[in-house]
Parts: C-alpha cells; sequence; structure tokens
C-alpha cells in the first residue's frame, strides 16, 4: 500500500509526515500529527513571545509560572539532561544565543549568558528560575516535537510511520528507510538504515549561516567544525544528544552517549566499494 | 534499560553519494482539498503583474516578486468568497519548494501545505542512478516507503524562504485581491 506523505513549514523547518495503516483515514491521523506539532511550537518556542516558555524566561527570578504539562515534561527531560551531562547539554544558554543575535531579545532585562541544572525548578505543575539565565529548549523541543507526532499517528491507528523534522527523524513499524547525513561540505553521506528509531543530526559551525540558524554553545572554547548525528529510542533524547556529543571531546564522546542512552553514528566508508 | 538501536547496514552497492530528492505532496486539486475543505469551486483567478505592482509588492514585503504572473484561485462556497487559494515557488539554499497557501478574506493565513520539495543537488542522472541501485537492494519490507527518496539527517535548514514567500502573497492580497 501507499503511504500518504505531507510536509509543512513548522518549527522553523520543513516537517516530513509518512504514514501507512490499511484501518486508518491517514489523511486526518498526518493533520493531527501536525496540530500535535504545532502545539508544541506554540508552548515551547523561544521565538514566540506568548510561549509558555517565554513567559517563564520574562517572569520575576524566583518566582513560580504555571505551565502547560506538556512544558513542564520538557522542561523536566531537558533539566535532566543538563544534569546528567554535566552541562555538555545546556538549556540555560539562551543568554549567550541572545547576545550573539540568534536568538531575539524580548525584554531589556539582563540575563546571565549560561547557568547550569540548579538553576530552575519544577513542581508538579509550574516552574521557576533561580538565577537570572534564559532558558532555550532548542536543543530538545523539536525532538519532543517529533515523538508527539509519532504518537498522534499511533493514536490514530497508523501502522507505521515517519516524521521529519529538519533532519530529527523518527519512525515507526514494519519499515526500514536509507538515511543520509549532510556534511559540512554540503555532501549526503550514507548512514544506513533505520528502523524503529530516532535519529538526529547536529552541526559545530564556526561561522553562522542563516540558512541553517542553530548554534552550538560549548562549556569551554568552541568545539572544532564537524557534524554528528546520534541515533536513540526517542527522538528528543537523540535531538539532546546531538548537542552533547557536538561538545564533547573525540575521548570521550562515544562513551558518554551510551551512557545517556545514544549511540554515535558515522558514515559509511568507502562507499563505492 | 532498553537497548540502543542500531542502524542496519545495508549492501555497498547501493550507497550513493549526493542523491537527488525530489517528491511531489500533493497536486493543485489535492492541495485545494487540503487547504479548504469546505469549499464547492475553485475559479481560477491568476493575476498578472505589472513592473511598478512588482516594485510596491517588494518594497511592502522585503523580498522580491519573481514571477510576474501569480496562480490564483478563489475558493468559494454556494458562491460566497471563503478565500484565496494560491500556489508559488521558492528557491532556498537547498531546495526548489512549490507550495499553495490559503488566505482568509480578512487576511490571516489559514495554512500552508507544501506540494513539491526538491533538493537542488544531485541531479536527474544521479536520481536514475540511485533508483537503479537501490531497486531489490533494500530489506525485505512489505512496503518501501523511501524507495527514491533519501531521509537526510543534517543541521535543520531554515524554513525562512517559505515564510518569506507568504508574507509576501499576504502583501499581494492586502493590494490587489478584492474582499468584495
Amino acid at each position: 500500500m501507499t503511504p500518504v506523505r505531507r510536509m509543512r513549514p513548522l518549527l522553523g523547518t520543513y516537517v516530513e509526515i509518512s504514514a501507512v495503516g490499511e484501518h486508518a483515514d491517514l489523511e486526518d491521523a498526518i493533520a493531527h500529527a501536525f496540530d500535535a506539532i504545532v502545539q508544541i511550537q506554540h508552548l515551547l518556542s523561544f521565538h514566540e513571545v506568548t510561549s509558555d516558555l517565554s513567559k517563564l524566561n520574562m517572569a520575576e527570578t524566583g518566582v513560580y509560572i504555571t505551565l502547560h504539562p506538556i512544558s513542564i515534561r520538557v522542561l523536566r527531560l531537558a533539566n535532566a539532561i543538563t544534569q546528567a551531562s554535566m552541562g555538555l547539554f545546556n538549556c540555560t544558554v539562551g543568554g549567550t544565543l541572545v547576545a550573539k543575535g540568534i536568538l531575539p531579545k524580548h525584554s531589556p532585562q539582563v540575563y546571565l549568558p549560561s547557568g547550569n541544572a540548579d538553576d530552575i525548578q519544577i513542581s508538579k505543575k509550574q516552574a521557576k528560575r533561580n538565577r537570572p539565565i534564559l532558558i532555550t529548549l532548542d536543543g530538545i523541543a523539536k525532538g519532543y516535537a517529533v515523538d508527539c507526532a509519532i504518537r498522534t499517528l499511533k493514536q490514530y491507528g497508523c501502522t507505521a510511520g515517519l516524521v521529519n523534522a529538519g533532519g530529527d527523524l523518527r519512525m515507526f513499524g514494519n519499515l526500514s528507510v536509507p538515511v543520509y547525513q549532510r556534511n559540512i561540505n554540503d555532501e549526503a553521506l550514507f548512514l544506513g538504515h533505520l528502523q524503529n528509531a530516532a535519529i538526529a543530526t547536529s552541526c559545530v559551525r564556526h561561522t553562522h549561516d542563516a540558512n541553517f540558524p542553530a548554534w552550538i554553545v560549548a562549556p569551554d572554547a568552541l568545539p572544532k567544525e564537524g557534524v554528528y548525528s546520534v541515533i536513540a529510542h526517542s527522538a528528543w533524547r537523540a535531538d539532546a544528544l546531538t548537542k552533547v556529543a557536538c561538545v564533547a571531546t573525540d575521548a570521550v564522546r562515544e562513551n558518554i552517549l551510551t551512557k545517556l542512552g545514544g549511540r554515535l553514528v558515522l558514515p559509511v566508508e568507502n562507499p563505492t566499494t | 534499560m532498553k537497548q540502543i538501536p542500531h542502524l542496519l547496514l545495508v549492501p555497498a552497492a547501493m550507497m550513493i553519494v549526493h542523491p537527488a530528492f525530489a517528491q511531489e505532496y500533493l497536486s493543485v486539486t489535492q492541495a485545494q482539498k487540503v487547504l479548504f475543505a469546505e469549499a464547492d469551486k475553485f475559479v481560477e483567478t491568476p493575476i498578472l503583474l505589472t513592473d511598478k505592482q512588482r516594485d510596491t509588492i517588494e518594497s511592502n514585503a522585503g523580498v522580491s516578486q519573481r514571477w510576474k504572473k501569480q496562480d490564483i484561485w478563489r475558493a468559494e462556497k454556494n458562491g460566497h468568497l471563503l478565500g484565496w487559494f494560491i500556489v508559488d515557488n521558492v528557491i532556498g539554499k537547498h531546495e526548489f519548494i512549490t507550495y499553495a497557501t490559503a488566505l482568509l478574506p480578512d487576511g490571516k493565513v489559514k495554512g500552508v501545505e507544501i506540494m513539491v520539495y526538491k533538493e537542488t543537488r544531485g541531479g536527474q542522472i544521479m536520481e536514475e542512478s540511485w533508483r537503479k541501485t537501490l531497486i531489490g537492494k533494500t530489506l525485505a519490507d512489505p512496503f518501501k516507503l523511501d524507495k527514491d527518496v533519501p531521509n537526510i539527517s543534517g543541521a535543520t535548514l531554515s524554513c525562512r524562504n517559505v515564510m518569506n514567500g507568504v508574507k509576501r502573497l499576504l502583501v499581494l492580497q492586502k493590494l490587489l485581491l478584492a474582499t468584495e
């Protein structure tokens, strides 16, 4: 049977959703999966001044703000991975990105360039910032949105599906897809086939390119230029761990990723032999 | 703890660098149905723009109106205007995109759907070779979701070209499309 494939401009990139299912209304399932992504964008976008994330960032330091359960969930995940990676993933670097002009400045407040996991406190329905840091969920929310879209496809009876949000890709069901990595020289290199898993790729560049707006912030010096792809069970984890891969040193990268539930994947060498 | 997933490797013969990527998501008729499901009629009303009008659009939208002709349909129900269905093209760093947008009479965007997405790298020859080498070499799945479309995971490509395009069409609507 033929899958239904649709693409929309969302999350600042092009999001493609494909779905298969003999007894499912595929158009309807895909439309709802896009809706799930739109909801994440409204809640967690740094760019949208009315998002839950912006509300939290613009609230007074030390004051709890009530947030949507999804926002609480993603904040928890982001904070947990910030802690577990000892700051290699860091969701408090918004101040640095605003200062660089990569993220928009919504408020005249003065913010710290970055902080750590202790700067965010999360209760059941609320969250607060303990210091004037700017939280950015750009390194994890796109992946989380992909996970939500996948869950929606399953809820609507699809037996297999794929969601690709500008390279944050996850799929389920009885199918496998070839996956390529676009490297720093714009070449597409074959990585392998993906099945029932998620993959994400991040890139360290030394000059900003508006076509690829993401920017890696490292705890120490800027890491060397490179592209890293990580696979994991969920897209939020793959998304977050690519940032870890970007800033970890060569000596420890693979070990740390394995400990955090991901796997570094490299292009297949000698593709013509 | 669940085991971390692996990528499955496949025979070396199918590995091609620079795959061409072209996907048609929706035809005009399909896109009309997706964006204006309630419409019972689409009246083709293309607009031919004068140079002056194109300049005005450019100065108001901040992006150039490259095409002189813009394909536009009135979406109607029982003869009443529901909104405008517009097909447009944008060219980005890697991609050539044909998309459709639905604009409501009050100047709000109802929806945007990508109709055709093409990676501009590679080319037809590469695409043929990609298809040939792939046939019979994938895993024995009951269906092949991606027989001829590789999934590229890379630094996230910005969708600002389509966003700018939609902004341009909103300007065009305000200047040239009557709300009746």
